[in-house]
C-alpha cells in the first residue's frame, strides 16, 4: 500500500515536471504586445512599444564612411614638375583586409579597403601626368592595384601580386582621358572586389572640361552573407544614404557625374535620372556624347559621364531601374535648389 | 534505534550529494571566468523565424535566438526587399529569447511570400509562407466550424467503425484474433504517420536547439510509459471497478486513440489556420475514411463482452472529439512546439495500445502471436491504412 502511495507521488512529480515544461517552452515563443503607432517615411504606419529598425534612418550616430564627403571629393596627389615640364602626380595607397564597417544601420562588415574606405580615395589626373602610385599591403592575403587605362603590361597589377606587408610603386603615364576605374586584381578577384577593394580613377582631357559640379557615384553592392547574391545595393557604398540626405544641386546649373558600375554577382545595374534627361558619354573617352537619354545601362567594370542640368526646382530622384537594387539600397534624390532667383517658387503651376 | 536510523539517512544523503558536488566543480571549471579551455572555434550566430502572422497591412514575425551567442536584429525584408519595421520589445536578442518584428505590408491574399531578417553581422535568415492569409481570429462561428470539421472527421467516422461490432461479434476466435492483428496493424501504421509528422514540423518550424527528433522520441517514451502504468491498473482494478476486462482494454484504446486524434486535429486546423483549405479539405476526406478503422480498434475487444451500447457510444466519443478540441488548438493557437508534443504523445498512447492488444491476444489465444491469423490480420492492418493514407 505504501509502495503504490510513493510510486503514485513520483508519478505526480513527473507528470507536473513534464506539464510545466510544455508551458515554460510555450510561453517562451509569445510575446508581449502594447502597441503606439509611428509612421515611416514611406508613410507606412509602424505600431510599436519597441524599436524601430529603419534603413533610410542615419540621424544617429555617423558612419565609418561618409559618403556626403566622398561623392565631391577628388584627390590630385602630390603635384611637382619634371624636367622635361611633364606633371608628376605621387599617390599613396594603403590596402587593408581587417576593418569592420557599419555598412547599414546596424550592419557591420568586413571590408577590403584601400586607404581605409571603400570606395578607395578617387585619384583625378591629366591626360599625359606621370601617375606614380606607392601601394602599401597592409593586410593579411596578397593584393594590387589593377588601374583601367593604357599602361605597360607590368603596371597591370595582375601578375606581380603583392604579398601581405609588401610594396610596389605603379607608375605610368595617364590616358587616355576618360573615366576609370582601379581595383584589386587578385584572384578570386570577384571577393577582393565585392569585399570593397576599388576606386575611382578620372583622367581630365588636357583641355579640360566644361566647369560643373562634379560627382562621383560608385554603383556597389555588398554580400553580407556569402550567398554570392548581394543584400545592398549602394550608390557610393551606403544603402539609402542619399534618399535620408538628398544631394543638393543648383537650378540650371551643369552638373557632371563619373559613374562607375563596380558592382559584383549581378550581370547589369543602371541608373535612371527623374524629371531630366541627360547627355551620357561611354567611358568618357569621346567629346561627343552617345545618347539623349534618362537611363543608361551599365555591365560589370562599365562606367560613363553623364551631364545634365534641371529646369525646375524640387526633388527628384535617381535609382537602378533595376528596382531590386533601389530597394535594397540604391536610390537617392538630387534636391534642386533655386539659389538666384526666390520669385521663380511663386510661379504657379497650371495658371 | 531512532538516532542510528537518522544517521544513516544522513550518510545516504551526502552519497546522493557528494557526485553532484564535483559535477558543480567540473562545470565550473570549464565555463568558469578565467577558463579558456573552450575558447576555440568560432560560434556562428543562429536565429529562427518560428512564426509568420498575417494581420492588417503589416506581417508580424516572431523570431527566436537559437545560437550559442547573443545577436541583434537590424533589418527585415519581404521577398528580400528591404523594409522598415518595429521590433517589439527590441532587437537585441540573448540565447533562447524571443522579439516580435512586425513589417508594414500591404500583402495579398494567398499569395507566398519569403520573410528575411538580418542581424548584425548581415547574415540573412529566411522563412517562405506558401500562402498568405490572415490569422485566425477566434469567433463563434469559427469555433461551431471547427467543431463540426472535428465531428466530421474524428466522431461519425470512429462510430462507423464501431458499427462492425456485430459482425465481429459473431465471427470464430480465428477470425476474431485476425481483426484484433488487424486493429494492431492499423494503430503501428498511425504511430508511425505520426512520429513522421511530428519530425516533419519540428524539422521545419522546430529551432535545431530543441533538437527535434529526439524530443519526438523522449516524449513517445514518457507517453507510452505513463499510459502503460496507469492502462495496467486500470485493467487490473477492472473488477473492482465493476467493468470487465475487455471494457477496460477498450476504454485504453479509445483513450490512446483519442490522443492520437487531438493531433489529428491539430493538423486540420493549423491547414485552415495557414490558409490553405484546398489542402485541408483533402485532409478532412482522408482522416475521415482513415478513421473508421479506428472503429473497429475499439469494436474488435468490446465484442468479446455483453453488447453495452451506452459504453461503446461513450468511448466512440473519447476517441473521436478529441478531433475537435485538437481543431481549436490548431487553428487559433497553434504552435510547432506544441503540434510536435502532442504528435509524440499520440505516438506513444498508441503504442501503449498495442501493448495492450497484443497481451489480450496472448492470453485469448493460449500464448501464441504467431499464428496465421495475428500474421495476417497485422500485414493487412498496414496496408490497409496504407492504402487509405494515399487519400490524406
Amino acid at each position: 500500500m505504501k509502495k503504490t502511495r510513493s510510486n503514485a507521488v513520483i508519478l505526480m512529480i513527473a507528470l507536473i515536471i513534464g506539464l510545466s515544461m510544455i508551458v515554460v517552452f510555450s510561453t517562451l515563443s509569445e510575446v508581449e504586445l502594447e502597441q503606439k503607432t509611428l509612421v515611416t517615411s514611406s508613410g507606412a504606419l509602424i505600431r510599436t512599444t519597441g524599436e524601430i529598425i529603419n534603413p533610410i534612418d542615419y540621424s544617429g550616430e555617423p558612419l565609418d564612411f561618409d559618403p556626403d564627403s566622398f561623392l565631391r571629393d577628388f584627390n590630385y596627389g602630390k603635384v611637382s614638375q619634371l624636367s622635361d615640364g611633364t606633371t608628376l602626380r605621387e599617390f599613396t595607397l594603403i590596402a587593408e583586409d581587417d576593418k569592420i564597417m557599419e555598412i547599414s544601420p546596424g550592419i557591420f562588415f568586413n571590408v577590403w579597403t584601400y586607404n581605409g574606405a571603400t570606395p578607395g580615395p578617387t585619384i583625378r589626373v591629366t591626360e599625359g601626368d606621370l601617375i606614380r602610385v606607392k601601394f602599401i599591403n597592409n593586410g593579411e592575403k596578397s593584393h594590387t592595384v589593377h588601374f583601367h587605362g593604357t599602361h605597360p603590361a607590368e603596371m597591370d597589377g595582375v601578375f606581380e601580386n603583392v604579398g601581405p606587408g609588401g610594396k610596389f610603386t605603379y607608375e605610368f603615364v595617364a590616358g587616355p582621358a576618360g573615366v576609370h576605374l582601379y581595383h584589386c586584381h587578385v584572384a578570386p578577384v570577384e571577393e577582393h572586389v565585392s569585399r570593397g577593394l576599388y576606386g575611382a580613377f578620372i583622367i581630365d582631357p588636357k583641355e579640360g572640361r566644361e566647369p560643373a559640379d562634379e560627382m562621383v557615384m560608385i554603383l556597389n553592392g555588398f554580400d553580407t552573407d556569402f550567398d554570392t547574391e548581394n543584400n545592398f545595393y549602394a550608390v557610393n557604398t551606403i544603402p539609402f544614404y542619399h534618399l535620408y540626405k538628398p544631394i543638393e544641386i543648383d537650378l540650371h546649373k551643369l552638373v557632371r557625374l563619373y559613374v562607375i558600375n563596380i558592382l559584383e554577382f549581378d550581370p547589369i545595374n543602371n541608373f535612371h535620372l527623374h524629371g531630366n534627361m541627360f547627355n551620357y558619354y561611354p567611358i568618357g573617352t569621346q567629346s561627343e556624347p552617345s545618347s539623349f537619354t534618362d537611363i543608361v545601362t551599365f555591365s560589370q567594370g562599365d562606367r560613363g559621364i553623364i551631364e545634365f542640368e534641371y529646369k525646375y526646382p524640387g526633388k527628384y530622384l535617381f535609382h537602378a531601374h533595376k528596382v531590386e537594387f533601389s530597394e535594397k539600397g540604391w536610390v537617392g534624390i538630387f534636391l534642386v535648389k533655386d539659389n538666384q532667383e526666390k520669385n521663380i517658387q511663386e510661379i504657379k503651376y497650371g495658371t | 534505534m531512532e538516532l542510528s536510523n537518522n544517521s544513516s539517512k544522513g550518510k545516504l544523503f551526502i552519497s546522493g550529494i557528494i557526485p553532484f558536488a564535483f559535477l558543480v566543480i567540473l562545470i565550473l571549471y570549464i565555463f568558469g571566468p578565467g577558463s579558456d579551455l573552450l575558447d576555440f572555434g568560432i560560434p556562428l550566430p543562429e536565429i529562427t523565424i518560428e512564426k509568420v502572422d498575417f494581420v492588417d497591412s503589416e506581417i508580424q514575425v516572431t523570431v527566436r535566438n537559437t545560437g550559442p551567442i547573443p545577436v541583434e536584429v537590424v533589418m527585415a525584408d519581404v521577398n528580400d526587399r528591404i523594409r522598415a519595421a518595429a521590433v517589439e520589445p527590441d532587437g537585441f536578442l540573448e540565447r533562447f529569447e524571443t522579439t516580435l518584428v512586425g513589417i508594414p505590408y500591404e500583402w495579398n491574399l494567398a499569395q507566398p511570400y519569403i520573410i528575411g531578417i538580418t542581424i548584425e553581422d548581415g547574415t540573412r535568415f529566411e522563412k517562405e509562407i506558401e500562402a498568405a492569409a490572415p490569422a485566425l481570429k477566434p469567433s463563434f462561428d469559427l469555433v461551431i466550424f471547427f467543431a463540426v470539421i472535428g465531428t466530421y472527421v474524428g466522431i461519425i467516422p470512429v462510430m462507423i467503425g464501431l458499427l462492425w461490432l456485430p459482425f465481429i461479434k459473431r465471427i470464430s476466435k480465428q477470425k476474431y484474433h485476425f481483426f484484433l492483428a488487424l486493429t494492431i496493424g492499423l494503430l503501428f501504421f498511425l504511430a508511425i504517420d505520426s512520429i513522421e509528422e511530428a519530425i516533419d514540423v519540428s524539422d521545419e518550424s522546430l529551432a535545431g536547439i530543441f533538437n527535434g527528433t529526439l524530443l519526438v522520441a523522449t516524449v513517445i517514451v514518457l507517453s507510452f510509459l505513463g499510459l502503460y502504468y496507469f492502462g495496467d491498473k486500470l485493467v487490473k482494478k477492472a473488477d473492482s471497478l465493476k467493468i470487465t476486462k475487455p471494457v477496460a482494454i477498450a476504454l485504453m484504446i479509445s483513450i490512446g486513440i483519442g490522443i492520437h486524434n487531438f493531433g489529428e486535429g491539430l493538423a486540420i486546423g493549423a491547414a485552415i489556420g495557414i490558409g490553405s483549405i484546398a489542402f485541408s479539405t483533402f485532409l478532412i476526406v482522408g482522416f475521415a475514411l482513415h478513421n473508421t478503422t479506428e472503429g473497429i480498434a475499439i469494436a474488435a475487444p468490446m465484442s468479446r463482452g455483453k453488447l453495452m451500447l451506452g459504453k461503446l457510444a461513450a468511448m466512440g466519443l473519447i476517441a473521436g472529439s478529441p478531433a475537435i478540441f485538437g481543431a481549436w488548438v490548431g487553428g487559433f493557437v497553434y504552435s510547432p512546439f506544441t503540434s510536435v508534443i502532442f504528435l509524440a504523445i499520440g505516438a506513444g498512447a498508441i503504442f501503449q495500445v498495442i501493448v495492450v492488444i497484443m497481451k489480450w491476444i496472448r492470453e485469448e489465444g493460449d500464448k501464441n502471436l504467431s499464428s496465421a491469423a495475428v500474421v495476417s490480420g497485422f500485414a493487412v492492418g498496414m496496408l490497409v491504412m496504407y492504402l487509405t493514407s494515399i487519400l490524406v
